[in-house]
């Protein structure tokens, strides 16, 4: 897959809220139809992040598992 | 046929059923409501304070620092026992749904967990009970402290969740910065994830049985125990979330979840303590009386507010705290050993002195039924229950009182 990534955000390590709470920050500081790659080890991103999607309008384009066990998520601004 | 569109077989599709994807946390609130009644039945209900309090004075009676002699071997408390067997059955969870990892984090996070940690163990030093006793077993028991402890709880989950947002606005650094994730169950190689997670349940039932033949109701806390562990890993249930997200995404998931378990539980506890199931050695009035602690209104209002910071600021209430510690999230370790570290100190030298300073008629059991009645008492709560829902729902639509 093909997408152009503006902005990435490293939440290795992180465990709930702070992972949710740094994306919900970024993404209030991206423009319309801009990609955020976000990548983290917290399992809990995985429920979180498409209901938080699903709930403000935005769009989850990708998400895939990395080696090490790190998740990646790649998010559109609406 | 290639490999991968192979027909699962029965008892991959079962497995998939339960470890492939997380359950919807209402599913985990039913589960455990439904777990707390059984622990009432057989004994008392849910509670986690007391567990981890218990690990702490044996910690303490080890080193032999303070004066901790005396304290219960973790082998024989019930809810020692009970709060080590949450943390294997979240292991568990996480091994068998190849969820596992050592994951650690910056040491601003590590910080957070273990000023959190101690937090809770003074909230619940203070508020004789933390969010499972005081209020996920508290509220059904239809403890009239409960509901205060509850308003303080939100007072504290508010303050610090502003705490936390400043701290990320003023000072990203803190919680940025080196991070290690080890045994990862990434692909084909994290296999052993599973069969490790195999073993462990089968250890668990081991041990549940040798304890059948001279305390039967040790046997039932470890596999409750356990089933509560992996049924929280799994459903990521956790009570700050609850009181958190509303304020924080607008999300309201995970309060829904923790209301259907206030609500199964409501209605398990209302019938034991109506019909005074289990009464046994104990009076009936000593039955009703179970999980309705001495702490209306000050204890239970300055407990719940303190308890309330701490687990915002470590991410994680008591048994928040607990299943991510199975699950292998090391700023939770730290917030487990602040907890252990200071609940055994608060009980015995801090809070004490307070309360003694403090007016005893500030400090009594309430319970509902003796003014309500037990239908009014059950209707009070599950109106509470009610407006709480309408509010995040509401807010949720809105996001009028969330912070993104």
């Amino acid at each position: 897959m093909d997408i152009k990534i503006n902005e990435t955000l490293d939440c290795k390590g992180l465990s709930c809220p702070m992972p949710m709470m740094k994306l919900a920050k970024a993404m209030k500081g991206m423009k319309s139809e801009e990609v955020l790659e976000m990548i983290g080890t917290d399992p809990g991103t995985k429920s979180d992040l498409p209901r938080w999607c699903g709930k403000t309008g935005n769009t989850l384009l990708d998400e895939s598992e990395l080696a090490g066990g790190v998740f990646r998520f790649l998010i559109k601004k609406k | 046929m290639s490999e991968s569109n192979k027909d699962p077989g029965i008892m991959s599709q079962l497995h998939k059923t339960f470890f492939a994807k997380h359950w919807p946390v209402w599913v985990g609130g039913i589960v455990l409501g439904t777990l707390n009644i059984l622990l009432f039945a057989i004994k008392s209900p849910w509670g986690a304070s007391g567990g981890i309090n218990n690990w702490g004075e044996n910690v303490y009676a080890l080193t032999g620092v303070f004066n901790f002699e005396n304290a219960a071997p973790l082998g024989t408390s019930f809810y020692g026992m009970l709060c080590l067997f949450l943390v294997l059955g979240s292991f568990i969870g996480a091994l068998l749904s190849k969820e596992f990892a050592l994951r650690i984090p910056p040491k601003g996070e590590l910080i957070k967990g273990f000023i959190g940690g101690s937090l809770m163990a003074l909230g619940a030093t203070f508020g004789i009970g933390c969010t499972i006793g005081a209020f996920f077993s508290g509220m059904p028991a239809m403890s009239g402290g409960a509901i205060i402890f509850t308003i303080g709880l939100f007072i504290g989950v508010i303050i610090a969740l502003k705490y936390l947002i400043w701290e990320m606005e003023k000072f990203p650094k803190f919680s940025s910065g080196k991070s290690y994730n080890f045994f990862a169950g990434t692909g084909k190689s994290g296999i052993w994830q599973k069969w490790l997670g195999w073993i462990v349940l089968i250890i668990t039932f081991v041990i549940a049985y040798q304890y059948s033949g001279s305390n039967k109701i040790m046997a039932w806390f470890i596999i409750i125990g356990m089933l509560m562990g992996l049924i929280s890993q799994r459903s990521r249930f956790c009570i700050v979330k609850a009181f958190r997200d509303p304020f924080m995404t607008g999300e309201a998931d995970g309060s829904v979840g923790v209301m259907t378990g206030l609500l199964v539980g409501l209605f398990g506890f209302t019938i034991i303590k109506y019909f005074g199931i289990g009464v046994g050695d104990v009076a009936l009035r000593a039955r009703e009386m179970t999980w309705v602690f001495p702490h209306f209104f000050f204890r239970a209002a300055i407990g719940g507010f303190i308890f309330g910071i701490g687990m915002t600021i470590a991410g994680g209430c008591a048994v928040g705290t607990l299943w991510r510690v199975g699950e292998g999230q090391v700023k939770l370790w730290a917030s487990a050993l602040g907890f252990l570290l200071i609940s055994p100190i608060s009980k015995l030298y801090i809070v004490p002195p307070i309360v003694d300073s403090l007016p005893k008629s500030w400090d009594f059991k309430s319970f509902l039924p003796d003014y309500l009645g037990y239908p009014g008492a059950f209707a009070f709560i599950t109106f509470i229950i009610l407006i709480w829902y309408v509010f995040v729902k509401w807010n949720e639509k809105t996001g009028k009182f969330s912070a993104y």
